[in-house]
């Protein structure tokens, strides 16, 4: 099963459009599983629903083979940590699909460095769904720790304490 | 006028989806603090469901001004209620509004900037830096573009 899903802050026409046209073309022989948001276009070959609570996307995530989606960081996060493949289509400000071109540059930086496929247009996703077939995701990983370190000292010196939440702070003195 | 509380009051900030699933990749940083979160849609709801307080407030980005009252005016009850002593926040409209918020109730700020923004700071993120306690990035090369920035590695 492929699993397609766009997001939900914004519709995004133009991919599931040319999902659909891809699998009327015979791109894909495999079940879609499509959440689509707020999207008009209503999809000739696949059952799209526009939201999904999230045990059920956890499903269809897990269930899939591959994901096609916009290039948000919740779906690229997803995919990767689940080792699925992604091809991903960048939403454009130009087409009013995001409020800034920040899909185009994430888009760009990842599939460079061997984590995603990417379309940057509707003409591209075809022979991209046909990539997606064989494409091997590189691993990314994560260094949260140090981010994570440095908050942690943040707050504990807010809180007075060197070892971590203190229990009896009076936070009055703070400022 | 601050009152007396046992530990810091946590206030974690950020729209659904990416902003925040990268925010949650913090938890250990704020084991033991008293925590709340701010969200616009209730789909992850279920997701937060470890923290005690979740206030859902909706979505908003700068091409709807009359969404971003809405959201203004929501965000405004919760940050005044609440009056956390901290706001961590990963983006975008909404949590950016929690900062500016927050820090008018005296709330130190901390915003992680998030890994989409490539190239450039997010619009929020370049308004945040300003008034920011704490303020990380996760692209190494952007520390070169903005003082007072930290890169201490990314979450994704």
């Amino acid at each position: 099963m492929i699993f397609l899903t766009v997001g939900t802050q914004f519709p995004f026409d133009r991919l599931v459009k040319a999902a659909d046209r891809a699998i009327e073309a015979g791109k894909l022989d495999e079940e879609i599983c499509a959440q689509v948001g707020d999207s008009s276009y209503r999809p000739r070959c696949f059952e799209a629903v526009s939201h999904m609570e999230k045990h059920l996307f956890d499903e269809c995530v897990h269930k899939a083979s591959a994901i096609i989606g916009h290039a948000g960081m919740g779906t690229i996060t997803t995919a990767l940590d689940q080792d699925k493949p992604l091809l991903v289509m960048p939403r454009l400000r130009k087409y009013r699909e995001a409020v800034n071109d920040h899909q185009l540059a994430i888009a760009r930086k990842f599939e460079k460095l061997g984590h995603i496929l990417v379309a940057y247009d509707a003409e591209e996703l075809p022979a991209k769904i046909e990539a997606l077939k064989s494409f091997v995701p590189r691993k990314r990983k994560a260094q949260p720790g140090q981010v994570t370190e440095r908050i942690s000292r943040f707050l504990d010196g807010l809180s007075g304490s060197e070892n971590g939440p203190t229990k009896s702070r009076d936070l009055s003195s703070m400022d | 006028m601050k009152r007396k509380r046992d530990t810091l009051r946590v206030c974690l900030a950020a729209s659904a989806g990416g902003h925040i699933t990268q925010l949650l990749r913090l938890s250990e940083s704020w084991k033991g603090y008293e925590v709340f979160c701010v969200t616009t849609t209730a789909v992850v709801t279920k997701k937060l469901g470890d923290y005690a307080r979740v206030y859902v407030v909706g979505e908003c980005n700068r091409e709807h001004p009359l969404r971003v009252l809405r959201v203004l005016v929501k965000c405004m009850t919760v940050a005044f209620g609440e009056r956390p002593d901290v706001v961590i926040s990963t983006g975008a409209a909404a949590g950016c509004i929690m900062c500016f918020l927050c820090k008018l109730c005296g709330a130190k700020v901390i915003w992680l900037d998030s890994i989409t923004n490539v190239e450039k700071m997010s619009l929020s993120g370049r308004m945040v830096r300003r008034i920011a306690d704490l303020c990380l990035v996760q692209w190494p090369e952007l520390v070169e573009k903005y003082n007072g920035v930290e890169y201490k590695g990314s979450v994704i």
